[in-house]
């Protein structure tokens, strides 16, 4: 079994900034078509500030020092709307995985994701159904909170978990934004897949791979 | 992609430096993305702190000076700054009198505006904000409040800077700016997309023989497109979509025939030839004017009118007082 430790936890935030750093052009497409077209410049800004932050940390770190270096890079480095969403996020997944020396139990995960969900809808104040990253992250909580009470691998249940999340942001397409910029669109904006939704499939399944120690 | 940059990713940064070397009369550093008149704190003054996405100057840093705003936060291309350089301008200008947050109305400037508001008040510092959505075409009037703020916060701030001058209290500058505001209207058209550097490509495809009404100064689809047709044309559509919001027959306004970047003075000389036109023969009577690149999306063609209704109060307030700012001087 992995023993997702401190410098684990790091060393998957330095694949999950580099995942998006590959989703880059991609992302600004799905953007572009509704919005600025920057998510993926934000996200890019972000966690290449992420990964700098990650490779700074002593190798005896705690799981939750490592989350909280992310906040902390998103805070200093984003802006935008993005980068307090995920502030907040990174922040809740550190005080979720506080006291912990590992987080090798799939609970473990389902609250840190949870906690993570939970602190970017208080900030972003978004709901259900309305087209944000929220509609690719609480169907991926509830995926991996039923995954904690059956069992399996931690890996098996984080790439389950990824997939459910990417198939829950393609799913975007049918929704009307009601948040950020393409929000003032209306109808025009359905057909067009989210972009935040889709970058956050990006990011959990690069935290899927960090865990699991997959090159891709 | 043809910029003059080195690294995308350091535009932002490399740009920093070159405009505060540039501009080393009028401002300081106050921190690694924020900048404050180099006299501030000035004693009385309400701190009048704006800012948001990189890629519109001169909004909002280019205002940083005599007679507009005090500071400014950096954000990234078009994107809103964090709360960081926000706290660290509002500190730099803070002379006990308070300051204002002034900027236009997105999702991400008002997310990291408002918490750097509530850490400065925690810190007992007086902030209020003034949040503009000039931009009649982004939302129907009934929902006036999720309306952009683009052009029409050069004319607000010429109000708000000028009140601030006069040492009012935090209170009458808050009251004076928001009553700009909601007395301006603006519309725009764009011909051409922008490429944001780090992203490489252009944001969206416009074709050659259309126009977007109503497109945004971040490249957000507009209202409708269109084909290229004499301008005249399109500005008469734009001026009744501003007078139908907004009753400015017989009033005097302050006016602003924005370019956004792309578009060479001589076609704004054009408009503003129509809009003066179609002003006459509504009895509007234009006490302030300016022609030029004001607030611009990078090197996006096209241009956007805005009107600010004026009363006694403002009128006097824009005729009085001087601007020497950073990027835009008014005697």
């Amino acid at each position: 079994m992995v023993n997702v430790d401190g410098a684990l936890v790091a060393k998957s935030l330095i694949l999950v900034a580099k995942k998006v750093e590959q989703n880059k052009d991609h992302l600004c497409e799905l953007d572009g078509e509704v919005g600025d077209g920057d998510h993926g410049v934000s996200m890019t800004i972000g966690m290449r500030a992420v990964s700098r932050a990650a490779k700074d940390l002593p190798a005896d770190c705690t799981p939750s020092e490592a989350l909280q270096s992310a906040a902390d890079a998103y805070a200093d480095e984003v802006g935008a709307t993005i980068g307090p969403l995920y502030e907040a996020a990174f922040a809740a997944a550190a005080q979720a995985a506080n006291g912990k020396k590992n987080l090798n139990e799939i609970a473990d995960w389902a609250s840190i994701y949870q906690a993570m969900a939970d602190a970017i809808q208080q900030v972003g104040k978004a709901q259900l159904g309305d087209k944000t990253l929220l509609d690719a992250f609480f169907p991926a909580v509830e995926h991996i909170k039923g995954l904690a009470k059956k069992g399996g691998t931690l890996e098996a249940a984080l790439l389950s978990t990824a997939e459910r999340a990417l198939k829950a942001a393609k799913d975007t397409r049918n929704l009307v934004p009601q948040k950020g910029r393409a929000s003032r669109l209306g109808d025009r904006a359905k057909g067009y897949q989210d972009a935040g939704a889709t970058s956050l499939a990006v990011v959990l399944k690069g935290f899927a791979d960090g865990v699991s120690k997959r090159k891709s | 992609m043809k910029k003059l940059i080195n690294d995308p990713f350091d535009v932002v940064e490399e740009m920093v430096e070159g405009f505060l070397a540039a501009n080393d009369q009028i401002i300081k550093r106050v921190g690694k993305r924020s900048i404050a008149r180099a006299n501030s704190p000035i004693a009385g003054k309400v701190g009048i702190v704006v800012g948001g996405g990189s890629g519109h100057l001169p909004a909002f840093a280019g205002y940083v000076g005599k007679g507009m705003a005090d500071g400014a936060a950096f954000g990234n291309i078009f994107a809103s700054p964090p709360a960081k350089p926000v706290i660290e301008a509002t500190l730099a200008v803070d002379s006990g009198a308070g300051v204002m947050y002034t900027y236009g109305n997105y999702q991400g400037d008002c997310i990291n505006f408002d918490k750097a508001q509530d850490k400065c008040r925690e810190m007992g510092i007086k902030v209020e904000t003034v949040v503009l959505n000039d931009d009649v075409l982004s939302a129907p009037k009934a929902q006036a409040h999720k309306r952009r703020g683009i052009g029409g916060l050069f004319l607000v701030w010429h109000v708000a800077g000028a009140k601030a001058e006069q040492l009012a209290s935090l209170d009458e500058v808050v009251a004076v700016t928001a009553k700009a505001n909601a007395n301006t209207r603006t519309v725009g058209v764009g011909l051409t997309s922008c490429t944001v550097p780090a992203n490489g490509a252009p944001t969206f495809f416009l074709p050659d023989n259309e126009i977007e009404i109503g497109l945004g100064i971040h490249g957000e689809p507009g209202m409708k497109r269109v084909k290229v047709r004499p301008i005249d044309s399109i500005i008469d559509e734009l001026m009744d979509a501003i007078l139908a919001d907004l009753d400015y027959k017989g009033t005097d306004v302050a006016l602003l025939v924005n370019g956004l970047g792309g578009t060479p003075a001589e076609e704004l000389y054009v408009v503003y030839r129509r809009v003066k036109q179609i002003c006459e023969a509504n009895k509007i009577k234009i006490k302030f004017k300016h022609v030029g690149n004001q607030v611009t999306a990078l090197e996006m063609q096209g241009t956007s009118v805005s009107l600010l209704r004026l009363d006694t109060e403002m009128h006097d307030l824009i005729k009085n007082t001087t601007v020497d700012t950073c990027m835009y001087k008014k005697v």
